[in-house]
């Protein structure tokens, strides 16, 4: 991996792409749902300290940046220093969480947002962990396809399965 | 509900699943209340530990009634989750009852219905009128077996007759053009010539 950006266009294309797939995995690898520009520098994907080279912060958001298009990454606020990454996209994770219910024999009932994300019976599933927003769009992606009905209350969310 | 909420005509979430959604955040609490006592209570045992091998014995005993409070409200926390749970179970058993409860109801609305198209008179009535019309039946069958003649019956017969004899002659096998076999005093090598042909002509005579 060449920690600078290449100038000539297709080897740049391909580097890019190079680098998306990178970062995705590493979020993967760590179950990642947030990212600082700053603190991914430091990272390992984007510092190598073997041979002491990291990629410029300028460069880091134009990698981001080319994952925003393929819809993989939100920035969270206006001067790109933090953003959400998605390496998994919302209707997949609500499939996922659709087939534990499902296959638990939970259709029709309710749960906790922080029963789903942080209960015991999640334990080994692979959403466990997930974030509160990440969570909330997978059920909202689920809610759009009828599957589930998101239920506000006074203090926090719950959803009920169908 | 306002305009906001439009689109969310057909809710199918009911006061029911709100209700347990509320115990359920309830419980979420304790248990996170739970895992903070339990991070406690064992932070604390590790300092009494500590504070007995420097000798503060004083301080130690301190720390573990503290300790011991603290074990006892995570009980006091443990039974009211397990309430919690209980009475979520509870209405989540309830609501499976009344389902049991609609879909008897529905099959039983669903029998009267189908008892009141079929009244006793009706039955009756249609299998009188069934049994006139097999009757009916039956004379149209006399009348029209009685128009044809011996002659024709025998007629027919004799057809059919022909037709199944036509069949045999078909399924006639041929006669087999081949001599006897014969003598086993041959070269093995007519024997095998005689082994390929049989199956062939075996076939033949199927």
């Amino acid at each position: 991996m060449f920690c600078r950006l290449q100038p000539n266009v297709d080897t740049r294309q391909k580097q890019l792409a190079a680098w998306c797939s990178l970062v995705l995995s590493y979020c993967r690898q760590r179950k990642l749902y947030t990212l600082d520009v700053l603190e991914a520098q430091e990272s390992p994907v984007f510092n190598n300290k073997k041979i002491e080279r990291k990629l410029s912060v300028e460069a880091i958001q134009v990698v981001f940046e080319e994952l925003r298009k393929k819809g993989n990454l939100e920035w969270l606020d206006k001067n790109k220093s933090r953003c959400l990454i998605m390496w998994r996209r919302p209707e997949e994770w609500g499939k996922l969480i659709y087939q534990w219910v499902s296959k638990n024999g939970m259709v029709n009932s309710v749960f906790t947002l922080y029963e789903l994300s942080n209960g015991d019976d999640t334990e080994n599933e692979e959403f466990h962990g997930l974030e509160d927003w990440m969570l909330l769009r997978s059920l909202q992606a689920l809610q759009t396809d009828g599957k589930a009905e998101i239920i506000s209350m006074d203090d926090g969310k719950g959803v009920k399965f169908f | 509900m306002g305009n906001l909420f439009g689109k969310k005509k057909a809710t199918r979430v009911t006061e029911h699943d709100r209700a347990v959604l509320q115990l359920k955040q309830q419980r979420d609490k304790l248990k996170q209340y739970q895992k903070r006592i339990t991070l406690q209570v064992e932070k604390e045992r590790q300092l009494a530990k500590q504070l007995l091998k420097d000798g503060k014995k004083e301080k130690a005993l301190l720390l573990l009634k503290k300790k011991r409070y603290q074990d006892q409200l995570l009980d006091k926390t443990e039974n009211q989750i397990s309430n919690l749970e209980r009475m979520v179970q509870d209405i989540e058993f309830a609501q499976v009852e009344m389902k049991v409860i609609e879909g008897l109801k529905v099959g039983n609305d669903c029998l009267k219905k189908m008892h009141e198209m079929l009244s006793i008179e009706e039955v009756e009535r249609i299998m009188d009128e069934t049994h006139d019309a097999i009757e009916y039946q039956k004379q149209i069958d006399d009348m029209l077996v009685g128009s044809l003649t011996q002659e024709d019956e025998d007629a027919v017969l004799a057809e059919l007759e022909a037709i199944t004899q036509g069949d045999a002659d078909l399924e006639l096998p041929e006669v087999p053009e081949e001599e006897l076999p014969e003598v086993p005093e041959q070269e093995p090598v007519r024997e095998k010539e005689r082994a390929k042909k049989k199956p062939e002509r075996e076939m033949v005579a199927v």
